[in-house]
């Protein structure tokens, strides 16, 4: 499984439209269909510089989490405001970080703080199919492909850097990979075995029963 | 016998109806209840594996929908979230408990195992049956009987433990054992036991079976002990049996027992073998008492029917019931007296003579034969004189009249040791019982002097006199017939004897043999020409001339030589002989007298008829046809008949005679006075001739008595116009009487001897010159 599992091809290409440090990344299954909800995430060797910590929302609307799939960097505070007219329960058993807004409605009181690196999952205890994924990183450089299988991360400065590519249903986890960013404009190509997302059977919306 | 054995028939024909009946409805039955109890031993296997299919298909699903909600269960995955073993281990005992599993194992999504409720103690175990967690990886969970290290055998669900994402899987197991077989057993209606079959052996994980079946049953499924196919020997008992797969090596055997679904069937069988038993004694007895009841009857009428048959006709056939048999025994009673009626009406007119009531010769011919042999005893034949005269005098109904008075008188003597009987006419025969000659020639005499006693009849006064014979046995005879007929030559012994009673032994008569070869001597005689005729010349007494000539039949035989006609006459006419010798005499005589015409001779020829003669037909045609033959002139034969040989059918005697006297014949009653014919008889018949009897002409005219009732008959006769003959006129006394008394014609060796023809004429000659010179 191991030597049909990966194929990594790291191109340096010029285009005029990049600017320098700019990452382009193009994330595939196996079998080259763009795959989106990539985490790319580039750790400096050097150390991690200190970015702006935005506000990261994870919403629950139509009894969905959205985004599926968010990647933000160790510290961050994820608002998740409660969009649907009834109450959710928001919880994770993850070890980065366990906890869980009881049945609630609206936006809680306070966002969470995701203050340790790695992978929560976030599910509803009410909503058996509501479900999705942070990846706590330390570095500021990461990026989600979208449903092209793109992800752009700007303004990478030049050095030495780990590459990661994550899944939240990837089948393993891929070996962080040393790459040197330089001036020019980078494109990195990934190919992931992540199985398609089982949609969990969600009942039908009853204004009297939901 | 052959009553009992149609009642045997009746019964057994019953009886084997009903058995055979029985014995086709319980091959029937026995026949349709196996192959429904292999019908249904099939149809309940199979819906019991489909039943248990859907229990377990139903069971999975309750199991899996309880494994998934407990998973789902947020403190349960909480805790299996904390990752820490202790608490993961307790929260599994407690959710096992919720959801009644007895084995709980908490799996790593990469296989190992995080916690498990029947061993603690190795962590990071592999789990125990990857294959399962693999089907739970592409399905998203899966479901299996496995034997865990209990060696127990455990439905195992294993769920996802969601997290939202999968943290791990829990896998669930129940025990599969007893109490699972036989709920599974109580719903599906068969055994149902777990079987694993390994290269070990079989083994029995679960059984619903009892224990000691449980026992013999891995022997059974792995075959050691033989059977029919499909069927497993368990105990005493036989089990239809299907496998349902669990598992790589297990099973559950369904299965079904044979001898329990035919235990109905067996009641059933056993309800209607007593119904066949107790039919069968319940019918033999019926169908024993219908026969008895039929053959009862039967038996009695075969009783009746054996007792008539033996003669006895006097006691009634027993009144039955008003059935069938009851209509045929009254019906056969009626019978019995109709035959009785008509047996004793037989017996009357067989046995006994209608005019006088005594018993007739056939009795007495019985009574004869029913004699014990060697006896000794007589027969007496009585015959009464004068009996003719008085009949024809006074008339038939008269004469009946005197017959069934002596007839009464005689009864008188009629006693255990003597048989009265009458044979016909004036015949009566007694049978005396061990009488020797002395003792019937006293019973003889005082019979005689019993019938001096005369009779009175409508104011007649009527003597009676009779005339016996007596034969004695066994001396002059053995049989009744030879008896009486040597009793009756006696008897007319005495009647010409005029004694009253003459003895067998003296009349003398041929022994039988003797006769038999005389009757067929006779034949032969015939024959050979033997038979030669002798010719006696009658007188004109008036006229001095011989005018007709008597034939007279001489026999010249071989040995004995010439043979007087009363020596073969009488058998000739017992015998019938008589109708062949008659025309052949006739014939002689006719041609004889054409002969002598030729020679200048005229004679009329005088032939005699006896009984049987002037009662023959056929003799009367021959006689025409003789006429006609030699166109013979009126008078030119003259037939000569006793009074007696008239007396056996007088009427038809007289039509014959009435046919011959219009031939032209010339008829003649011959021995007149013997019989019993009385004038005034003679008188109405067509006769022109009366030849009186030579016992009254002879020494006429010394004999006053009879020389007046000669000349009164002469003149009797001569009023009547007829001419009389004188028969036996020996001397010339008795010639010139005659003549003097105006006797027409004399006959007798006063006049010739009989001669043979050859010498007629030559006698004649003299006879007229004797004549001439007298004159």
């Amino acid at each position: 499984m191991f030597s049909r599992a990966v194929c990594i091809t790291a191109l340096l290409l010029a285009g005029a439209s990049t600017h320098a440090g700019d990452i382009e990344a193009t994330a595939t299954t196996v079998a080259g269909q763009p795959l989106a909800d990539v985490a790319v995430v580039l750790e400096p060797v050097a150390g991690y510089p200190r970015g702006p910590m935005p506000t990261v929302t994870i919403a629950q609307r139509d009894r969905e989490l959205i985004p599926y799939m968010t990647v933000v960097q160790v510290g961050t505070a994820i608002e998740f405001p409660n969009q649907d007219p009834f109450k959710h329960h928001l919880y994770s058993f993850s070890p980065p970080k366990n906890f869980e807004i009881k049945l609630y409605a609206g936006k809680p009181e306070k966002p969470i703080v995701f203050d340790k690196p790695g992978e929560v999952a976030l599910g509803c205890n009410i909503h058996d199919w509501m479900e999705a994924y942070v990846l706590v990183v330390a570095t500021p450089y990461f990026a989600k492909t979208d449903a092209h299988g793109r992800a752009r991360i700007a303004h990478v400065p030049p050095g030495s850097y780990r590459l990661r590519w994550w899944h939240p249903r990837q089948k393993r986890e891929l070996p962080a990979r040393a790459i040197k960013i330089g001036a020019a404009p980078t494109r990195l190509t990934q190919a992931l075995d992540v199985p398609p997302r089982i949609i969990k059977p969600k009942p039908p919306l009853d204004k009297d029963s939901y | 016998m052959i009553f009992r054995s149609l009642q045997h028939r009746i019964v057994i024909v019953f009886v084997g109806l009903l058995l055979l009946v029985m014995a086709l409805v319980l091959a029937l039955v026995t026949h349709s209840n196996s192959r429904i109890v292999g019908a249904e031993i099939e149809r309940e296997l199979a819906a019991g594996a489909q039943v248990f299919s859907l229990l377990m298909e139903q069971n999975r699903r309750q199991l899996e929908t309880a494994a998934t909600v407990l998973a789902a269960d947020f403190a349960f995955r909480e805790a299996i979230a904390t990752q820490d073993r202790p608490t993961i281990q307790s929260v599994i005992r407690n959710h096992g408990l919720r959801i009644g599993a007895q084995v709980m194992m908490v799996i790593h999504p990469d296989g190992h195992l995080i916690a498990d409720t029947q061993n603690i103690a190795p962590a990071n175990r592999a789990v125990p049956f990857p294959d399962l967690l693999s089907d739970a990886e592409s399905a998203g969970r899966s479901y299996g009987y496995r034997q865990m290290q209990d060696g127990r055998m455990y439905q195992v669900v294993m769920v996802p433990i969601l997290a939202p994402q999968r943290i791990a899987w829990v896998a669930m197991g129940f025990l599969v054992d007893d109490r699972w077989a036989q709920d599974l057993s109580g719903i599906t209606g068969l055994a149902v036991s777990v079987i694993r079959r390994d290269q070990t052996g079989v083994t029995v994980l679960a059984s619903s079976l009892e224990q000691s079946k449980r026992a013999v049953l891995p022997a059974a499924v792995a075959g050691v002990v033989g059977g029919m196919p499909g069927e497993l020997p368990i105990g005493a008992e036989h089990y239809r049996t299907v496998y349902v797969p669990l598992g790589k090596d297990t099973s559950v055997a369904l299965q079904r027992s044979v001898e329990q679904a035919k235990a109905p069937f067996q009641a059933l069988q056993t309800v209607l073998w007593t119904i066949v038993l107790a039919g069968v004694i319940v019918f033999s007895f019926g169908s024993v008492m219908l026969a008895r009841r039929i053959v009862r009857p039967v038996n009695v009428l075969a009783g009746a029917a054996r007792r008539i048959e033996a003669g006895d006709y006097a006691e009634p056939v027993p009144r039955l019931m008003s059935d069938e048999i009851g209509q045929l025994a009254a019906s056969f009673d009626h019978m019995r007296e109709r035959v009785a009626n008509r047996e004793q009406k037989i017996l009357k007119l067989a046995y006994e003579d209608n005019l006088t009531g005594l018993p007739n010769r056939t009795r007495f011919i019985e009574e004869f034969n029913s004699l014990p042999p060697e006896s000794r005893g007589a027969v007496v034949v009585m015959n009464l004189d004068r009996f003719a005269p008085i009949n024809s005098a006074l008339g038939h109904p008269v004469g009946d009249r005197l017959l069934s008075e002596i007839g009464r008188r005689l009864s008188l003597f009629q006693s255990a040791a003597i048989l009265v009987s009458r044979f016909w006419g004036d015949e009566f025969v007694f049978l005396l019982r061990a009488a020797d000659r002395e003792a019937a020639g006293g019973f003889a005499e005082s019979l005689i002097a019993d019938l001096r006693h005369p009779f009175t009849l409508d104011g007649h006064r009527l003597d009676v006199d009779a005339s016996l014979g007596v034969a004695l046995f066994p001396d002059d005879g053995r049989d009744a017939v030879t008896l009486h007929r040597r009793a009756e030559l006696a008897m007319y012994t005495a009647k010409r004897q005029r004694s009253g009673v003459a003895f067998a032994a003296e009349a003398g008569d041929e022994p039988l043999p003797e006769q038999l070869s005389l009757i067929w001597e006779m034949r032969e005689a015939m024959a050979r020409g033997e038979f030669l005729l002798y010719y006696q010349p009658k007188l004109d007494l008036a006229g001095g001339h011989v005018t007709e000539v008597e034939a007279l039949l001489r026999w010249q035989h071989p040995q004995r030589g010439l043979v007087l006609p009363d020596h073969f006459i009488p058998f000739a006419e017992q015998t019938g002989f008589i109708r062949e010798l008659t025309p052949w005499v006739l014939e002689a005589a006719v041609a004889q007298v054409a002969h002598w015409r030729r020679i200048g001779i005229h004679l009329v020829p005088a032939v005699n008829l006896s009984a049987l003669d002037i009662l023959n037909p056929k003799l009367i045609d021959h006689l025409r046809r003789l006429v006609e033959q030699h166109g013979l002139a009126a008078k030119a034969l003259c037939v000569e008949i006793t009074e007696s040989a008239l007396m056996e059918d007088p009427e038809l005697a007289l039509t014959h005679l009435n046919e011959l006297a219009k031939l032209g014949l010339k008829l003649a009653i011959d021995d007149y006075g013997v019989g019993r014919a009385s004038l005034a008889y003679l008188q109405t018949l067509p006769v022109h001739e009366l030849k009186i009897d030579g016992s009254f002409i002879r020494a006429v005219a010394e004999t006053p008595k009879n020389a007046a009732i000669v000349k009164s008959t002469i003149m009797l006769c001569h009023a009547l116009g007829l001419h009389v003959v004188g028969e036996g006129a020996e001397t010339a006394d008795d010639l010139a009487w005659l003549r003097a008394n105006e006797c027409d014609v004399a006959q007798g060796y006063g006049i010739a001897k009989p001669m043979p023809a050859e010498e007629l004429p030559a006698w004649l000659t003299g006879f007229s010159v004797r004549r001439w010179k007298q004159a």
